[in-house]
């Protein structure tokens, strides 16, 4: 096997002074252009997992290797979520004050992308997600199935090479939830990139060769795929 | 044309989201601003209106006592002044603030009849006033506010002076004071044998020596005779006597308190927008902004306040100096001119309110862990 993406060795995270235990010991791989789903009950350390992952937080102990260069000390985590980590999260949360096509540019700000490519680059996710007609809404002008093409839109705008999706299909209907999975699933296969999804959802779950299941702040080995 | 944003841009989108809070708060630094424009502004014409006077009227040299405020030194150290070889002329003087009515207030300059001050004074009517005489000169600003004409009689200080004649002086300070003799104004001050300064004008410099090295070697020189005063370049005179001083002094003193109010209210602004805006800093954090990033976001965002609110705050000084300009009760002392300088170190200390009042809410955004500003509620 080629050596991974994506490296969890013996992750721990705690709070409240250890009083609360998200993940006890979690150790995982993850190959490049893997889709994985994560699923597991509510506060079993599946979110918690994810934002490790993605470089949100770090860990109490234990460590998160990217192609083998630790998180936080080799790889500073403000690059690695600039570069390499698109973030799609269950309330959107894009900023209520820029419209589509600026919120797309926002993560370019954090890289220096020049910018006159910028505009055009947000543009082009925008056509790609099917939002030729949003481009100048603001978010509350949009339903939430555009919100989250969005979300996408601007989780791709600094080229990542890792997609993680947190719930990304929870605020969402029936309808919108399955084109919203289906769109991701594409984007994956296109660009060829690890895509990472946390859902609650059985069908989402299984749609992905491989799936975990987190229990307790461990991985559930009954579960995996 | 596709929209662009850009980091300025988005700062100002921000600042706009909650346009009555930014109105206010530009309200607040501009008022701030308005007040360093206007006071330090009428202080600082003031200073170079005194030097206006100095310069019209050929004085090199002020003599004055060693004390920070009150100067005043007897009038007979004149004789020793004036037998020294640099000294072509010693005239003493005295000069004080008086009410001439409850709503007027002037500069009263206490000069000897035959004082070569007097020679740089066109006189658009009447005469000169004589030693000895309850007689004035009165400036023509002054004269128009008071409405007095040469032949009229105007009560200082429960005496009544007769106005001699109309004057045009070399400074906004003398086209607004009153010109008396100097025994009369050392009764009314009760300064029987003292005077504030004697005002010299030096011999030509001797060929070889500039001016500058001329003036330095007669305040020397006189220092030496009269030990225990003052020899001082009428620039530096103009600038730190104690009318000048105190004007200073009050408008420092009064803009300060202004500008921490500005600051205070901006700072309030930000740090209120940072609290609101905890979640979107979290996403910024989360899309790669690094701190220093979100950092000078806020900074911007402050300093944008900062600047926006100086330029109008020029506008309010520049308003608040026409006004002074114009009312009577201090038309004598004020002119409604702005140096360009004054106005780019306006708007400096705008720009640095709002980048000192932006630091902590700055520091603090940055600061947000990136998870708990996403699960911020």
């Amino acid at each position: 096997m080629n050596s991974p993406q994506l490296e969890v060795r013996g992750l721990c995270k705690s709070y409240d002074e250890g009083r609360i235990e998200a993940l006890r010991g979690v150790s995982l791989s993850i190959a490049a252009g893997e889709y994985l789903t994560i699923s597991g009950p509510s506060g079993s350390g599946k979110s918690t997992l994810l934002q490790l992952l993605g470089g949100l937080d770090t860990p109490t102990s234990g460590e998160v290797l990217f192609k083998n260069a630790a998180l936080g000390t080799a790889i500073g985590l403000d690059d690695y979520r600039a570069h390499q980590v698109g973030f799609i999260f269950q309330a959107f949360y894009l900023l209520p004050t820029l419209r589509a096509i600026e919120n797309v540019q926002v993560p370019m700000l954090a890289v220096e992308v020049v910018s006159d490519d910028r505009a055009e680059r947000a543009k082009a996710l925008l056509l790609e997600m099917g939002l030729e007609h949003r481009l100048y809404k603001y978010p509350n002008e949009l339903s939430a199935g555009e919100r989250q093409r969005v979300a996408i839109a601007r989780a791709l705008a600094n080229h990542p090479s890792i997609l993680l999706a947190d719930e990304p299909t929870g605020n969402l209907d029936s309808v919108n939830s399955a084109r919203i999975i289906e769109m991701l699933i594409g984007i994956q296969k296109r660009r060829g990139m690890t895509l990472i999804v946390v859902t609650h959802e059985n069908e989402i779950a299984n749609s992905a060769p491989r799936h975990i299941r987190i229990r307790d702040g461990l991985i559930d080995g009954r579960f995996q795929s | 044309m596709v929209s662009q944003l850009s980091f300025t841009g988005s700062a100002w989108k921000n600042l706009w989201r909650r346009r009555l809070r930014t109105l206010l708060t530009l309200g607040g630094i501009a008022m701030a601003i308005g007040a360093f424009v206007a006071l330090v502004g009428f202080s600082r014409s003031f200073e170079h209106e005194w030097m206006r006077m100095y310069e019209s009227n050929g004085t090199d040299i002020a003599v004055i006592e060693k004390t920070f405020l009150n100067t005043s030194l007897e009038e007979s150290v004149g004789v020793k002044l004036r037998a020294l070889p640099v000294v072509a002329q010693a005239r003493p003087m005295i000069f004080n603030l008086m009410d001439l009515t409850p709503e007027i207030n002037a500069l009263v300059f206490g000069w000897q009849a035959d004082s070569y001050e007097l020679d740089s004074l066109t006189l658009t009517s009447g005469r000169r006033f004589r030693d000895g005489q309850p007689e004035i000169l009165l400036g023509e600003i002054l004269a128009a506010n008071l409405n007095k004409k040469a032949g009229d009689t105007i009560e200082i200080q429960g005496t009544t002076f007769t106005v001699t004649g109309i004057d045009h002086g070399g400074s906004a300070l003398e086209a607004g004071a009153v010109i008396m003799p100097l025994d009369q104004l050392q009764q009314l001050s009760s300064l029987e044998g003292k005077v504030t300064a004697f005002h010299v004008r030096l011999r030509p410099a001797p060929a070889g020596e500039t001016q500058e090295e001329y003036v330095k070697r007669a305040q020397a020189q006189i220092e030496t005779a009269l030990p225990g005063l003052y020899a001082v370049p009428a620039a530096e005179r103009a600038s730190n006597n104690q009318v000048v001083l105190l004007a200073h002094a009050a408008a420092w003193g009064t803009s300060s308190i202004a500008l921490l109010i500005g600051i205070l209210s901006i700072a309030n602004t930000m740090a209120m927008s940072v609290f609101e805006r905890t979640r979107e800093i979290g996403i910024l954090r989360a899309l790669g902004w690094k701190r220093w990033r979100v950092m000078l976001l806020i900074l911007t965002e402050a300093t944008v306040l900062g600047l926006v609110g100086g330029f109008l705050g020029l506008g309010v000084g520049w308003g608040a100096l026409r006004l002074l300009s114009a009312l009577p009760q201090t038309a004598s002392i004020v002119s409604a001119t702005l140096s360009p300088w004054h106005l780019l170190e306006a708007l400096g200390i705008a720009v640095l309110s709002g980048l000192a009042a932006g630091a902590v809410p700055a520091w603090h955004g940055a600061h947000l862990s990136p998870v708990e500003a996403l699960h911020y509620e």
